[in-house]
């Protein structure tokens, strides 16, 4: 019996997750004119992903240009990361998603690869 | 004289040798995908590959875990192109199906009976908060009964959470 429950308690601390949160961000003005954000963060548990891209798309997925520090998040398996996002006064409109996205480099060579990938749907 | 002020001062020491720490969570509206299982490809025939597991694959499964019920979309795509492949000369054929296996509550079976499919990927309503593990289903054909080349394949399929 305790060795089915050791068992089971290492099988389930074994995640291997993609966490991007809040669901609904808000923007907000920055310290710079023109400017609004806000902080995105990001959980790693998939050992296998160590890049994260951040992209920001209008309601018809066309991208929509922003700035974020840093737009390619380098991360560490189960390391927390927070990225601040900009977006032009001018394009805050038309900007509806936040997506992140896990970045498989050309090296890996599984047989099948699962992407990832999270969009927060910007608050109006 | 000098052991017993040792000793009170080594009990006073005991006495306090205890603190409260807190620990805080807040719970939020979130989707956490998790890839549960890596797919592998069998190669039941020489012109075929395939993740069914009678055909020797292993199917990959992908875990939702949704806090919000109805914050989310759900789209899995199955792949259409090899990522890394040996140089391959004809065609491939690829076809694929993701649908809910298993799940925390038994209502989300609703996910797979609202489910819309367009190209190769599949739409899923997450209506229902909790966990539900999706099966995805792939299988690439090469050319007219050709033989793939040997090699190692790879292909990627795509786990999105969209926010509604």
């Amino acid at each position: 019996m305790r060795l089915i429950i050791i068992l089971l308690a290492t099988i389930g601390g074994y995640v291997n997750a993609h966490q991007w949160t809040p669901t609904h961000p808000e923007m907000r003005p920055s310290h710079i004119q023109g400017l609004y954000t806000t902080e995105m963060h990001l959980f790693n548990s998939r050992k296998e992903i160590n890049y994260y891209s951040i992209r920001v798309f209008d309601k018809d997925w066309v991208p929509v240009p922003f700035a974020a520090a840093p737009s390619l998040i380098r991360t560490k398996y189960l390391d927390h990361h927070s990225s601040d996002i900009y977006i032009r006064k001018a394009d805050l409109k038309r900007a509806y998603y936040i997506c992140s996205k896990s970045k498989i480099l050309n090296t890996v060579k599984d047989p099948s690869i699962i992407a990832s990938r999270i969009c927060s749907k910007i608050k109006k | 004289m000098k052991q017993p002020l040792i000793l009170l001062t080594a009990l006073m020491a005991c006495a306090g040798a205890y603190a409260t720490t807190p620990i805080n969570g807040t719970v939020e509206s979130k989707c956490i995908i998790t890839t549960d299982t890596d797919g592998v490809y069998g190669n039941p025939a020489g012109d075929a590959l395939s993740t069914d597991p009678a055909d020797g694959g292993v199917t990959p499964i992908i875990r939702y875990d949704i806090v919000t019920a109805d914050a989310y979309v759900a789209k899995i795509t199955h792949p259409d192109s090899f990522s890394s492949s040996p140089s391959l000369t004809d065609t491939v054929t690829w076809t694929g199906d993701s649908e809910a296996g298993q799940m925390s509550d038994s209502t989300m079976s609703a996910f797979n009976t609202n489910k819309v499919e367009y190209n190769n990927t599949t739409e899923f309503d997450l209506s229902v908060a909790g966990s539900v593990w999706f099966e995805v289903t792939s299988e690439a054909e090469y050319g007219y009964e050709k033989a793939f080349p040997a090699g190692n394949y790879s292909a990627v399929v795509t786990a999105e959470c969209i926010a509604q």
